[in-house]
């Protein structure tokens, strides 16, 4: 019977183990087969039959991890095991009532045997058995056990690997033109960092009214979508309190006129920002603001002029929240236009050297003078989310119009952001010296995974927006109150206008007030 | 599951029968004996992977193990490490001691 995978490899027993197995062999694994019991979700535990729940023979206490010995069956709690292993000798073994996992009181670790969990798969299966689901093989309780085909059943009965929808996804309804709303909502609802923070509860909406009274806050409005959103309710929300709120906020958008998704977006952070500062009396620049808003979007721009006579560069700092980006085939002749429009192509534009124009010269600090000049920009600092906006209107001056520009945008979803940073830029400006770089935050990594796409489809003045999201490895489309799965082939076809990115590597700056210091990797 | 015939005494238990059960103890005891406990305790699993916490901890747990070694890390170890850090998580939350 094969045991083991290829792929999993069964850490070594400890000495304790080891000897246990010698001297007991399967006795207690045997009789802890009457004792198992399997939760409905897959769970399972060890149920001694008694009346009384389970309380450590030292202290009474029920609470906490609880140990049963696998020799004598008294139970102890985590702070005592080690006690009864003195006390009784021998008795070093024990079982986790809640995991059915097995515990060394002497090394104070888990240890692991397959003998053990093929006694408590072969009770989950069992557990599980009658009638269930037609889909479902019936299995003999006594037939033999082959441990891969086990595993898998045991991920099939995992509740959480549902044909529906994951948690967090449910259609917004338009309230009349909403739709550049509802897309930017669901994108922010999903960026890793803000779904976190609200879902953790740390904008207390209770606290927020008791502090603050019913002044209309946008982040308890944000706080309440997210609540919506995860409740488990699958019918399409109405955000009229948001939309409402936002109205407060920014009543100069305040229409049902069709408005852009980027300028929505922007308020939105602005928002948030706001009432922060109000909150904290701040009125820090937006490098340092730590609301969550820029907590999560905010990074860094390098701006290097340079005069082209003497060389001398002025190097300036900007905060931004999002990056605009031209189309690389714009202000391309026709001939030119050959290729394929690539967002790698547009952080190029972004990023490459321009020479202003000599109707625009600008007074150089080392010549004295007017000189041409040659600017050229890149990313110092990377936000956490990177948000990269597409300008996809041409505005013509000689015919005072302006048009959309429906050119296809080819984009990643793994993006790798390096190229553009100042260092990479800076250096290879000057046939890649090592420089040391002051801004730059070594430890947040410069790759980033796609989660949200917002593409705009017809025309400048009337058009739709709809948001694909990434989430648990599917795409999903997120039309107004219309929630479907979709093909990634569908995404990348898309006529993309605002594309979100997270950092694979998420990186939490340690805050007095909020949550603690840590590196979160993504699997 | 064997019964030792040499069953330790149970020394402080007995002390602590004479005490009355607290409410929080008797609602507590209660909800384990209806099986309500757990449903609430899958309800809480799955709320903890939703904000972000569970991904949080395990990469708490995984810097940690990098950091001392595979072989030098027991459970124990780990608990200490990520209970404080597990509750400080959540913002204006008071956690009633429970562990």
């Amino acid at each position: 019977m094969c045991l083991r995978s290829s792929s999993y490899t069964s850490p070594k027993p400890c000495k304790h183990l080891a000897d246990y197995k010698l001297r007991h062999a399967f006795d207690g694994y045997d009789s802890l087969q009457n004792c198992l019991k399997t939760t409905p979700i897959g769970r399972t535990r060890v149920d001694n039959h008694n009346t009384k729940i389970p309380r450590c023979n030292f202290c009474n206490g029920y609470l906490g991890r609880l140990y049963i010995c696998l020799m004598c069956s008294s139970i102890s709690c985590s702070t005592h095991i080690l006690l009864h292993t003195q006390s009784k000798s021998g008795h070093d073994v024990a079982i986790d009532i809640e995991r059915s996992e097995l515990y060394c009181c002497l090394c104070c670790d888990q240890v692991y045997d397959p003998d053990f969990d093929k006694v408590v798969v072969s009770e989950q299966i069992k557990g599980s058995c009658p009638g269930r689901s037609n889909k479902r093989r019936r299995l003999d309780s006594g037939m033999e056990l082959d441990l891969k085909k086990s595993k898998w059943l045991i991920a099939m009965r995992d509740g959480r690997a549902k044909s529906c929808y994951p948690l967090g996804l449910r259609g917004l309804n338009n309230l009349g033109n909403t739709c550049f709303m509802n897309s930017v909502l669901q994108a922010l609802l999903h960026a890793p960092p803000l779904r976190n923070y609200f879902l953790s509860d740390h904008h207390n909406r209770d606290e927020c009214k008791r502090r603050y009274g019913e002044k209309l806050c946008l982040l308890c409005e944000i706080g309440a979508l997210v609540s919506a959103m995860f409740s488990g309710d699958r019918s399409p929300y109405s955000p009229a309190q948001f939309l409402y709120s936002w109205w407060q906020h920014s009543s100069n958008l305040a229409s049902y006129e069709e408005q852009d998704a980027h300028e929505f977006f922007i308020s939105v952070l602005d928002g948030i920002h706001e009432k922060e500062s109000k909150v904290r009396n701040s009125s820090k620049d937006d490098g340092d603001c730590q609301c969550i808003a820029h907590r999560a979007f905010s990074g860094s721009l390098r701006s290097d002029v340079t005069c082209t006579i003497c060389g001398f560069t002025s190097t300036t700092y900007d905060p931004c929240v999002d990056i605009s980006l031209n189309l690389d085939t714009v202000n391309l002749s026709a001939a030119e236009k050959t290729g394929l429009s690539t967002l790698s192509g547009c952080l190029n534009l972004f990023t490459r050297a321009e020479r202003l124009g000599s109707d625009s010269k600008l007074h150089c600090q080392n010549c004295q003078e007017l000189r041409d000049t040659s600017k050229q920009l890149s990313i110092s600092r990377l936000p956490l989310v990177l948000c990269l906006h597409i300008k996809r209107f041409e505005h013509s001056l000689i015919r005072k119009t302006s048009r959309k520009i429906d050119q296809y945008l080819q984009f990643p979803f793994a993006l790798d952001m390096t190229p553009y940073l100042s260092s990479s830029i800076v250096r290879s400006r000057f046939g890649n010296r090592i420089f040391a770089f002051e801004c730059e935050n070594s430890d947040s990594s410069a790759e980033y995974e796609i989660f949200a796409v917002i593409a705009h489809s017809g025309m400048l003045e009337s058009g739709h927006y709809v948001t694909y999201l990434h989430v648990n490895n599917h795409w999903y489309k997120c039309d107004d109150a219309w929630i479907c799965e979709v093909d990634e082939g569908i995404v990348r076809a898309s006529q993309c206008y605002m594309l979100f990115y997270v950092q694979k590597l998420l990186y939490y700056k340690a805050n007095k007030d909020l949550s603690c210091n840590a590196s979160v990797e993504s699997r | 599951m064997k019964h030792s015939v040499n069953r330790p005494p149970t020394p402080d238990a007995a002390e602590d029968q004479g005490k009355e059960p607290t409410l929080q103890e008797i609602i507590n005891i209660k909800l384990i004996e209806s099986g309500e406990k757990e449903r609430l305790m899958e309800l809480l699993r799955e709320r903890l992977i939703d904000c972000g916490w569970k991904d949080e901890m395990k990469a708490l747990c995984r810097a940690h193990v990098k950091k001392k070694g595979r072989n030098n890390v027991t459970v124990d170890d780990l608990v200490h490490l990520i209970t404080p850090k597990g509750r400080a998580y959540f913002g204006h939350s008071k956690v009633v001691g429970n562990q």
